[in-house]
Formats: structure tokens, C-alpha cells, sequence
């Protein structure tokens, strides 16, 4: 899933202007952030060229890839092409110059530059520790997806995230309060990483709309991904555009201000970890228990599952996350809840209210296979294959019956009337369904007009005949 | 403020906590906290929600705070909480060493939910399976359930009350909840205390507890049964006291190991140690084996006279304190010995040494059910109890069949001599020679009452005139309780042994087993079984097919019965058990073909020119089909109806198909699943036995089939999904390929009057009674039915084209095999 979205702000990146991308690659951080979201295959290319003062021949490219990876490298150059990294002759590839310079400066350091962020150099009166960081962010975030559930109690997310999650179709407005979409939902099944992007590109769409720059807010976003856990950075080196943009971040929980007024802030890791593979935010308990045990280690360990499922369709999860229990709860149905575990079972009502939902089989089993625990791990299917294969069934389930939208012809005076406009209907290939007995039929939205005007005729003739 | 509240809650379940000597592992904590008291029951406080915290901790009475719920007054309920409702437990606070403990305890409903993969799983398994019903059990979170029953069969086998409170405590990562402790108190309080007891031919009536024994005195009735006692060790009470019995140095037959050999290999010598430290680590943690050897037990009694059994074993179960029944086979003098034993090669398997030493705990012989998967091998379970008892034997089964091959599983394990061993079934009727003896008979021979000839009423006198040191009744779960309470007032037997697979029916007569024979002794787990190869993995797969659009129109206009033969005859499930035979046919498996409705099953069976079995197919035919089936490799495929369910042996079978079932019975399908449990084969490597259910997509089938898994879902089956069957429409002669012939099909079903939808009153429940087969008069009814079936006109279309393959039989020779052959071929 995290993949996924790193392929978003790619096609993104790729549908911007050459101009705005070669303002984005003046800054090195960008060029940095850029690099990383790109596959492995674009990422060597690169490496091969920034060094080389010459354009690279097209041959030696060709020599460096497999023949069987031929379409691979084909589709590589294309992204590249399109985020004008590549430039492409006769012969040579040349590389954005503004790129080549800044990703160097990037990864060579020495240069002076603020793209980086400017750490503070005087002391934090109120120094915070990254365990407090942490825990920050996960309340910060969890608070808007227990929002989003319906499981909120008390806190509500700032206005700021009510109007994003507004704006990003994720929730829609109903009676003076916010309701879930289908969007939504599969969000909620996403992982936090990718929860993240989603959101941030919609912001980017916003700002657009709120004419900020976005070579502003993107500098800053890739800025804040490669920031350093626990360090204060000072806030003299940001535009207006994105000072701005720190208070929405705020809300997020992606930077921690001591207060709106502060010169200083502080990265959580969901900013750390925006560019990077590993794990954004540990679960609630897992910080819990880093916080309590005090072994606050720098890399986060990955995100170890803890849903069992069995073969007959029980569920057992060793979560005390309420977040996660809400989720859970939109396709298991749940029973019983320990301090350290919650039991439930997914049947034939709890998949299809899911479904209702717009949660797909596909998200559900993706969901489970993710956050399976390691004793599934180590078996030869992660997931049961007859639950899995359930699952999707009764998907299958909500897929035979097809609507098709129509118009009821009833009431016709007698059977001959309605024998010649049924016979017509058919005629015209717009019959739906017919029920001679009750002398009804069914005609397509389309075809119903040419019905009508039939009748009108038929009527007429009738009548001119009567008389 | 925090801090307090933790010991506050930690003390809470220190007080259940009995006692701490032998809590070794991790124990720490506990040990070195002087500060919990105990709090005496009866001090139970049941208070409403209280408000102030500070109480929490300044005395005694309000220590432990117990609002019948058990929630705790710092407990805020959060944001999902409401999911959950009443069972929202998370205030349930975890042990600080909880993650090496492996259950967690329901509080409402006695469920148990226990880790199966944590280092004392299997521990705590065999304590479980004791004291709880098993629920599910699959690979890795099993599910067992506290109930009354299990309590008294709990009890039964000699657990105390503390000790069940005290492992469950132990083994839980929560403390256990004050309602389960209640419970279990409330529960072992009257079971199990009261034993009937057979001793040098006398009934007593025993108690550790002579408290209990003065209370039945005074009972009105049971107080006047009591004859007075001649020993002189009668204390001032006028009761008996001598010492518990034990174990001892009984020795149940082929369990013995060559002592020689543990010296002399070292490897295997460190394995068992590696075993025996495992059980050390059990045995601290649950510690409940020093408690047999507590020589200070004693027990006291009271005598009965035989004939006022009845009475005192009735009036016992209406005041709750129902007797469990123990049979002091070593010291009945008065009934011969009968000569049996094991033979020598014969070794019987760690489970079923398990479930022996359940039914043989303290010496004497405890009435009760051992629950085994079919072809786990009840039947020696059963010889070895005999043998161990040694004395005359009745085994009741279900059928002749059955009763057959008990008879030459007898002679087949132990050293019973022939003469010693009768058979009574309507063919045959004798009696052993010698003092003690062996009868193999079935349920309706002795059950029934009416219409006897005269030899099985000579052979019923003298299965009622005499004393039976031990009865075994097979397949205890088809019986209904009056027909058992028929046999077991028939017939006078000290010891009683239900065997089954399936403790599970869709009525709640399982309940009346428990006091009709005796509580659960031992149920094992399927899987691990299975794991270990004593019995066959197996594939299930459920096969939807689809219903062609004539089958359904007819379907949804028609009444019920009408529906079930139109899902059954559904031409795309007559296809698919086609293509199925013909695949595994091919792969050398041996097929049984399922079908409870027997008109379908004879139209299945014709069409595809197979052998099959039903209820009115006679004794002599069954046999020879079965005989061939298991030995002539042109017999691969044979349908039985409703009468194989249970008790035929056909260790070749690897294959079963079901076309029609009996609705939702989970028993059933366990049951039938069972057939292809004992391959022969099942220890091949990667070898896999399958399982297929046919059901006619979006009708009643669909429903009761899910219904019908439940129970192997549960035992951790998983029954895979078909849709397709891939190379279906290319299989040659496939049946009903076109819609000329699917039309006729459906014509033909819908002919047939209703009855042809019944399913067979086989060996079910419900209708056992009366279905003896001394008892084959049949009475008139009146039927429905179209003129041509009058006429007899509708079958002959049918006769013409399918000819019974059964025929084939009665000619042994091999040439008619060989013209019959050509005969098919040029058809």
C-alpha cells in the first residue's frame, strides 16, 4: 500500500510544469526526497550520471540493463523523462542540470544551504524527548481517525483537518455534523504511512486552490522528510507560505510546536519517516511500552502483527488500541475485548456491511495479511485460503444483481393496447422485463420516450378511428 | 495514588490465589508479598457502582470490591468500549507476568480462550479438556467453555475444588474472575461427592465428606434405604471409614513399557528427561498430581441394599447431589473372571492410554463417555477397558455390521478364546459357554420389547439374569435416552463405557447421557491427532453447483419436500459427482459416495452403473458389496445411504463425496468425515484423503451445509470453496449434457410423489426406535401418488437403461463380471 502511494505523489510530481519542477530541484532536500521515491532502477541510473561531467550515451544505458528488463528500463526513462530528470537526444541522456547540481550538493553536504532546515542554536527551555514526540504524534493522529470512525470522545480535530478531510472526499457533510464516506473507510484500512500522503496531497490540491505556491509546500514537505527525530529546528528560515503551512502540520501531528507563537519546532517521526521505508508510527501500545520500559531505540521496530484469524473464521487480535479495535470493527463482527486482546468473528453480515461500506474483499485481506501476526507469519498461507476465498465470495455475493435504471409501463387499458406497445418495446430492443399477466413491462430509460410517443400515436389513432 | 491502586488490584487476585509453595517459575512477586489477606467467600460484598476510590484500600470489608460485575471503580470504559457491550473486560487487569501464562477467563460466560502455541499449551490442554467443553480448536487459539457438565466430570475423575481454582489461576493471564469462581464452587459443591460404589458385591454409598453422607441420611428416603452396618469400624455416626482407594498397582494392559530398554538407550533416556521436565514445570505450575498421592483421604460409606439402587441413584439426582457410579472390579468376587488379555503385540496409543487412565484414575472403573475421532481406535479403547476389568462383557452397537466387526476386533487384539464370545442379532442368537463371556448385540436386540421371537427372548433372559462386570455402548450419541434407559435397566452392569466421536446433536439429549452413563471422561483433539498420523488429513472441500434454470424455476414454485429432491437431482451436482468419481478413480482412490435420500441415491447409483447400500439392501448383499469394495480392484466407487454413517469399517475408503445430507446435523458430517479418517494409507508421505459436499448453489442446502461444518470448522477443518471444476464439460458421457435429457431429468423428479424426498429413517436419533432389523414387518401407510406410479409405470424408463450393479453380485463368477462388462460396453 505504501508503494501505492508513493506511485501517487510520483504521477503528481510528473504532472507538473518543467518550470515549477526546476524551481522544486533548486532546493537540495527536494532533489533528495525526489530521488528516494524513485524505483531502484532509476534510483542506479542516477547515481551513474550526477558524477560524470559528460551526458551518458543511450548504448551505455542499454549495455548496463538485461535484455529481459528491457520494458522495465523503457518505463524508467519514461518517469524520468517526465520529471524532467532526463533529457533525451539522438545518442545521449542528459540530465537535469539543476537536479545533477542540487541532489550533489544533497548528498556531498558543504554547501550552504537551508533546505535542510536550520536547526536552533540556542537551548530549548522546554526541551522535549522523542518518546514525548512520539506520543504527541500518535495522539494528534489517532485523534482524527477516531474522529473519522466515530469513536471520538471528547477531543474533536481542528477545523483546519475537518475542512481537509472535507475537502478530500474522505468525509462528507450531514446534518450539521461529518459522516464517513466509502473513501473513507478505505483509508482507515490503509497504513499510517500512506494515510499521510493521502492526506498531504490533498493538501496540495487545496493549497493550489488557496493560491499558495506549491514549489513552497512541497520544498517543505520533502524538507520536513529528511529532518531529524528530536532535534528543534528554528523557524527563521521558512517563507510566509509555509510558516502558514506549520500550523496545519501541527494539527496533523506531524511537527510539534510548544505553542502557535514558539520560534521552534520540533519533527515528529510520521515527518521523519515521510520518504523513508520504515514504519512511520509505532501503535499506540508499542509507544506505550517504549515510553514505560524507557528504551526509546531510534529505529522503530517494524510494526509486528497481532491478528490471528482461524479456519473457522475467528478472530483474535492482541490490540488494546482503541483505534485499531474501531477498525477492526468495521468487518469483524467483535465479542468479547480483554485488556491485551479482543476476540470477534467475520461472517456473512460483517463482510457485507463492510462491503455496504465500500471497504473491498481486497482491502479487508490486504488489511488482515498486513497486521497478521507472526505465528500466521510462519505458516504456508498467511491467511487461512478458505477464509480469504469466503471473503471474496461474498463480494462475489454483492456482484449478481445488476441494476439497470428503467421505465414502468402499467394500467393499459386492455390487452391489446398493451400487446401492441410491449411488441413495440421489443421491437425496439428496449424491452426489460415484461409480465403479460399483470400487463406490465419495463423499458429502458432510454427507449421510454419512443414508448411514450407510441402511445400518444396509437391513442390518437384510436380515438380518430372512434369517431 | 497510581501505585496504590495497583496493589489493590493485584491483592484482589491474590486472594484467590490458594497457595503459592509449589508456584515456582514466577512466583517471585507473590511469594515475597506478606501483605494479602484472604478474604472468606462469604464476605463477598455485592455492591452497585462505588463512587469514592479512597475505599479502595481501608478495610476489610470493603477490600475486595466486588460489584456482581467485577468492574473496578477506577475502570473508565473508552471510546470502544460500547462495541463490546457486557463484554467489555479490559478491566480485567493483566498479570505482570501474563505473557507466559497461556488463558484468558470470559467472566460472563466461562469461556476459556487459550494460546495454544505458548510453552505449557499442551499442559494446559489436558487440564482444560478436564474441567471444560472444548469449543473450537483449530491451529492456534483454542476456545473450551466452563460448564456444569464438565465440572462434574471434572469432579468425577477426583479434581478438587481448590485445584481447579488454583490451576485456572495459575494458567491465567487475568485473574480468574469472581463469577467463574462462584460458579465453580457453586457447581463442585454437590457433584461428584456421592459415589455408588460396588464392593464384595454390596452397594455403598461413599463420601470423602461424611457431612454430606449425614445429610442424605436424614433424606427421607434415602435415610430409610440404608441397611445397618456389620464392621466394627463404624464410627459413632454409624458411617464407615476406611482409607481413599488408589491407583495403586492397577496396570492397564498394554501400557507397560520394557523397563530394560530406558537404561540401555541413552538418547532416549535424554528425551524422557526432557519429557519429565517438562511435566516438572506442569506439575509446579498446576500442581495437582501430589494431591493423589495424599495418603490421608479417607473416605466414609453406607450400605444399600441392591434392589433400592434405583431409588437412592433417582432421589440423588432430585436433591443435585447425583451419584457417580464406580465399580471396585478388583475386589467383586462374586462374578467370575473372565479370561482376556491383551496380546502382546498389541500397543495402544498415548491418547488412549490418556482417556484409560481418566476411566481407571484411583483403581476402580468410573461409568463415563471417552469422545475419540472415528478411526482413532474407540474399539480398542473399549477392549482394553475390558481387559483391564476382566470380567463378563456386553458391547452394544448400532448395527450388525458393526456388531460383526467388534466381534473380530475382540479376537483380533486380545487373547478372549472364540467359544467365549456370542453374537446376538436377529441372525443369530448364542450364548458363551464358560462362567463369564463376551456378548456383542445391538441397541434395538435388547431395547426392544415387543414382537420377540422366541430365541432372542430366551437370549434376553439370559442377558437379564445375570450380572455384567462391564457394558460398552458404541456410537453412544445416536441412542435417544429412553431406548438407554431401557438398555441399562435390562441389563445389570457395574461399569459403563459410552465410546463416540461426535458428542454433538442437534437436540439437547446429550445432556441426558451425562446421568444415564456419566459425565465426559476424555475428548481428544482432532488435529493434533491428525498432526501426530494417528488419523488421516483431509482435504474438505464444499463444491457449489450451480442449479440449471429449469431445476430452479421448478424450485422456487414447489413446496419443501419437493425442494429438497430438486436440489438434490440437480443435474450440475449429478455432473460434478460424476467428474469427482472419474478423477479419483483415476487417481486409485477408493470412493464412498453419500446420499441420505435414497431415491437419489438409487438414480445416482444406476446411472453411473455402481454398487450401492441402503436400508433395505439385505445382510448378505452389504457384506459382498463391502467385501469387494475392499478387495476387488474393480470396485473403486460404492453409495451408501444413511446406513453407513456409522460403525462401518473401510480402512481403504480415501475418497467421500456427499449428495445428500440429513439438513443442518453436525454429527452427521463428523460422522461421515470419519469413514476416510483410517486410511490405510494415511501414513504415505503427502498423502491426503478428501472430502467433498455437494450443494446446489442458492438453495436450503447452502444453509445447512454451513451449519453441518460447524462442528469440524470448530476441530480446525477448513472446507475449501469450489466453484468450477475445471475440464467438467470436457469429461466423455458426461451425464446431462444436453437440455433434452436435463428436461427429462427434471420431468422425472417431478413425478415422484413427495416420499421419494424423505430421507431414509436410518440409524439416526430420531428414529432409531423401532427399527430393529428383528423388526421388519413395516405397518401400512397412505400415500399420494401419480396413476403411473400405481401402475408402476414410472420406473420402467429407468429399469431399461440403469441396471442395478448389485445384481452383479449374486453371480460370484468371474465371467459374469467379464459378460457384464461387454454388455455395459455395447450399451
Amino acid at each position: 500500500m505504501t508503494s501505492q502511494f508513493k506511485n501517487s505523489i510520483n504521477d503528481y510530481l510528473e504532472g507538473l510544469p518543467e518550470a515549477v519542477l526546476t524551481r522544486l530541484y533548486q532546493s537540495p532536500a527536494t532533489c533528495l526526497a525526489v530521488f528516494r521515491l524513485l524505483p531502484a532502477l532509476a534510483r542506479t541510473l542516477i547515481m551513474g550520471m550526477i558524477f560524470n561531467p559528460d551526458p551518458i550515451a543511450v548504448a551505455d544505458v542499454d549495455a548496463l540493463v538485461k535484455p529481459s528488463s528491457q520494458r522495465l528500463k523503457l518505463e524508467t526513462q519514461k518517469k524520468l523523462r517526465l520529471l524532467h530528470i532526463f533529457t533525451e537526444t539522438q545518442a545521449h541522456i542528459i540530465i537535469n542540470p539543476t537536479f545533477k547540481k542540487n541532489l550533489r550538493a544533497a548528498l556531498v553536504g558543504g554547501d550552504q544551504n537551508i533546505s535542510f532546515g536550520v536547526p536552533c542554536d540556542t537551548e530549548d527551555k522546554h526541551k522535549v524527548d522523542v518518546a514525548f514526540l512520539d506520543a504527541h504524534a500518535v495522539s494528534q493522529w489517532e485523534m482524527i481517525l477516531h474522529f473519522m470512525v466515530g469513536t471520538s470522545i471528547g477531543r474533536t480535530p481542528s477545523d483546519g483537518v475537518l475542512n481537509l478531510l472535507k475537502h478530500s472526499g474522505l468525509m462528507e457533510p450531514e446534518r450539521g455534523g461529518l459522516r464517513i464516506t466509502n473513501a473513507g473507510f478505505q483509508f482507515l484500512l490503509q497504513d499510517v504511512n500512506a494515510q499521510i500522503w493521502t492526506l498531504l496531497l490533498q493538501y496540495l490540491n487545496m493549497s493550489e486552490y488557496l493560491q499558495m505556491d506549491p514549489v513552497d509546500v512541497l520544498n517543505f514537505i520533502f524538507m520536513l522528510g529528511s529532518l531529524e527525530l528530536g532535534q528543534d529546528y528554528s523557524l527563521s528560515a521558512l517563507s510566509e507560505t509555509q510558516k502558514h503551512m506549520l500550523e496545519d502540520l501541527r494539527d496533523y501531528g506531524i511537527v510539534y510546536q510548544r505553542k502557535a507563537s514558539s520560534r521552534r519546532f520540533y519533527p515528529t517521526r510520521l515527518a521523519t519517516t515521510l520518504t523513508s521505508e520504515t514504519a512511520a508510527l509505532r501503535t499506540a501500545s508499542q509507544s506505550m511500552e517504549a515510553a514505560t520500559q524507557d528504551t526509546i531505540s531510534s529505529s522503530v521496530a517494524a510494526d509486528s502483527g497481532f491478528i490471528i484469524l482461524e479456519t473457522n473464521f475467528r478472530l483474535y487480535a492482541y490490540t488494546e488500541s482503541p483505534l485499531q479495535i474501531a477498525v477492526l470493527n468495521l468487518f469483524v463482527n467483535l465479542k468479547t475485548r480483554f485488556a491485551n486482546m479482543v476476540t470477534g468473528q467475520i461472517n456473512r453480515d460483517s463482510v457485507r456491511f463492510a462491503l455496504s461500506n465500500g471497504i473491498t474483499a481486497e482491502q479487508i485481506i490486504t488489511y488482515l495479511s498486513v497486521h497478521a501476526h507472526p505465528r500466521m507469519k510462519g505458516m504456508e498461507h498467511v491467511l487461512p485460503p478458505t477464509v480469504v476465498d469466503q471473503i471474496k465470495l461474498w463480494q462475489l455475493e454483492m456482484d449478481r444483481i445488476r441494476a439497470t435504471d428503467g421505465y414502468l409501463f402499467s394500467e393499459f387499458k386492455n390487452f391489446d393496447e398493451y400487446k401492441d406497445v410491449s411488441t413495440y418495446a421489443k421491437e425496439l430492443g428496449v424491452l426489460l422485463y415484461e409480465n403479460p399477466g399483470k400487463r406490465k413491462f419495463v423499458s429502458t430509460l432510454a427507449g421510454s420516450q419512443q414508448i411514450v410517443e407510441f402511445v400518444k400515436r396509437r391513442n390518437q389513432k384510436h380515438r380518430s378511428s372512434a369517431n | 495514588m497510581l501505585r496504590s491502586k495497583r496493589d489493590a488490584s493485584k491483592r484482589r487476585f491474590d486472594d484467590v490465589n490458594l497457595d503459592s509453595d509449589s508456584f515456582s517459575d514466577s512466583n517471585d512477586s507473590y511469594s515475597d508479598d506478606e501483605t494479602y489477606e484472604k478474604v472468606p467467600q462469604t464476605r463477598l460484598k455485592i455492591k452497585m457502582k462505588e463512587q469514592d476510590p479512597g475505599d479502595a484500600t481501608s478495610g476489610l470489608d470493603t477490600k475486595v470490591h466486588s460489584t456482581y460485575s467485577e468492574i473496578p471503580d477506577d475502570y473508565v470504559p473508552d471510546s470502544v468500549s460500547n462495541i463490546f457491550g457486557k463484554h467489555d473486560f479490559s478491566y480485567l487487569k493483566l498479570k505482570p507476568d501474563h505473557a507466559a501464562r497461556p488463558l484468558w477467563i470470559n467472566p460472563e460466560d466461562g469461556r476459556i480462550i487459550l494460546e495454544s502455541f505458548s510453552p505449557l499449551a499442551e499442559q494446559a490442554q489436558d487440564f482444560l479438556v478436564t474441567i471444560a467443553e472444548p469449543i473450537s480448536r483449530p491451529s492456534h487459539i483454542h476456545e473450551y467453555r466452563i460448564t456444569t457438565y464438565s465440572l462434574y466430570a471434572a469432579v468425577s475423575v477426583g479434581l478438587e475444588t481448590s485445584d481447579i481454582i488454583s490451576v485456572l489461576n495459575r494458567l491465567s493471564k487475568v485473574p480468574v474472575p469472581k463469577s467463574i469462581i462462584n460458579f465453580i464452587h457453586s457447581c463442585t459443591k454437590s457433584y461428584g461427592k456421592v459415589k455408588l460404589v460396588l464392593k464384595h458385591n454390596r452397594y455403598f454409598v461413599e463420601s470423602s465428606q461424611a457431612d454430606v453422607l449425614q445429610m442424605l441420611l436424614k433424606d427421607p428416603v434415602i435415610g430409610a434405604l440404608r441397611l445397618e452396618a456389620s464392621e466394627q469400624s463404624t464410627t459413632g455416626s454409624g458411617l464407615v471409614t476406611e482409607s481413599a482407594p488408589k491407583m495403586g498397582d492397577l496396570k492397564i494392559p498394554g501400557t507397560e513399557k520394557p523397563k530394560e530398554e530406558e537404561g540401555k538407550d541413552g538418547e532416549r533416556d535424554g528425551e524422557k528427561k526432557a519429557d519429565e521436565d517438562a511435566e516438572d514445570i506442569f506439575s509446579h505450575v498446576v500442581g495437582i498430581e501430589n494431591d493423589d498421592d495424599d495418603d490421608l483421604d479417607a473416605v466414609h460409606s453406607f450400605e444399600i441394599a441392591p434392589d433400592s439402587v434405583e431409588t437412592v441413584k433417582k432421589r440423588c439426582q432430585e436433591i443435585d447431589y447425583p451419584v457417580l457410579e464406580e465399580y471396585d472390579f478388583r475386589n467383586d468376587h462374586g462374578n467370575p473372571d473372565l479370561d482376556i488379555d491383551l496380546k502382546s503385540s498389541t500397543q495402544i496409543r498415548p491418547y488412549q492410554e490418556k482417556s484409560l487412565s481418566k476411566m481407571f484414575g484411583n483403581g476402580r472403573a468410573r461409568s463415563g463417555i471417552i469422545v475419540l475421532p472415528c478411526g482413532a481406535g474407540k474399539t480398542l479403547v473399549g477392549i482394553t477397558a475390558a481387559c483391564t476389568i476382566r470380567k463378563s462383557v456386553i458391547v452394544l452397537c448400532t448395527s450388525s455390521v458393526s456388531v460383526m466387526q467388534w466381534r473380530q476386533q475382540f479376537l483380533q487384539w486380545c487373547t478372549i478364546q472364540p467359544e467365549n464370545v456370542a453374537v446376538f442379532t436377529s441372525e443369530s442368537k448364542e450364548k458363551f459357554s464358560g462362567d463369564a463371556g463376551l456378548v456383542v448385540s445391538t441397541y434395538s436386540m435388547v431395547a426392544n420389547t415387543r414382537n420377540r421371537s422366541h430365541d432372542s427372548q430366551k437370549m434376553m433372559d439370559f442377558l437379564q439374569s445375570r450380572e455384567w462386570g462391564f457394558i460398552i455402548l458404541d456410537e453412544v450419541h445416536v441412542v435417544p435416552a429412553a431406548m438407554f434407559r431401557k438398555v441399562v435397566t435390562n441389563i445389570a452392569a457395574h461399569a459403563k463405557l459410552g465410546l463416540t466421536a461426535t458428542l454433538v446433536r442437534e437436540d439437547d439429549k446429550i445432556d441426558d447421557l451425562n446421568f444415564l452413563i456419566g459425565p465426559k471422561l476424555y475428548e481428544a483433539n482432532w488435529m493434533d491427532l491428525a498432526q501426530k498420523g494417528h488419523i488421516a488429513n483431509v482435504q474438505c472441500a464444499e463444491v457449489w453447483c450451480p442449479m440449471t434454470s429449469e431445476f430452479y424455476q421448478e424450485y422456487l414454485k414447489e413446496n419443501a419436500r419437493k425442494r429438497m429432491l430438486l436440489y438434490i437431482m440437480n443435474p450440475s451436482k449429478f455432473q460434478a459427482a460424476q467428474f469427482l468419481i472419474n478423477y479419483h478413480e483415476k487417481r486409485g482412490d477408493k470412493i464412498i459416495v453419500f446420499s441420505d435420500n435414497v431415491h437419489a441415491l438409487k438414480a445416482y447409483a444406476l446411472k453411473l452403473g455402481k454398487f450401492f447400500i441402503f436400508g433395505g439392501t439385505p445382510q448378505q448383499e452389504r457384506m459382498k458389496i463391502l467385501k469387494n469394495f475392499q478387495y476387488n480392484d474393480q470396485v473403486n466407487t460404492i453409495f451408501l445411504s444413511k446406513v453407513g454413517d456409522t460403525s462401518i469399517d473401510l480402512p481403504e475408503a480415501t475418497c467421500l463425496i456427499q449428495i445428500s445430507s440429513h439438513y443442518g446435523s453436525r454429527r452427521q458430517e463428523a460422522q461421515r468425515l470419519g469413514r476416510i479418517l483410517r486410511a490405510k494409507r494415511r501414513n504415505d508421505e503427502g498423502f491426503n484423503a478428501f472430502f467433498y459436499s455437494l450443494v446446489s448453489k442458492d438453495t436450503q442446502e447452502m444453509y445447512y451445509s454451513t451449519k453441518r461444518q460447524a462442528f469440524l470448522v470448530d476441530q480446525g477443518y477448513a472446507f475449501k470453496v469450489i466453484t468450477h471444476l475445471h475440464g467438467m464439460e470436457n469429461l466423455p458421457d458426461l451425464a446431462y449434457a444436453s437440455a433434452r435429457e436435463r428436461r427429462e431429468l427434471l420431468q422425472e423428479v417431478l413425478l415422484q410423489n413427495e416420499d421419494a424426498a424423505t430421507l431414509e429413517e436410518g440409524d439416526n436419533a430420531d428414529s432409531f426406535v423401532g427399527r430393529g432389523s428383528s423388526n421388519k414387518r413395516g405397518s401400512a401407510k397412505r400415500t399420494t401418488g401419480s396413476l403411473a406410479s400405481l401402475a408402476g409405470g414410472e420406473d420402467m424408463a429407468y429399469i431399461e437403461t440403469n441396471k442395478n450393479r448389485n445384481k452383479d453380485l449374486r453371480k460370484p463368477s468371474k465371467q459374469s463380471a467379464f459378460v457384464k462388462k461387454l454388455y455395459s460396453g455395447k450399451r
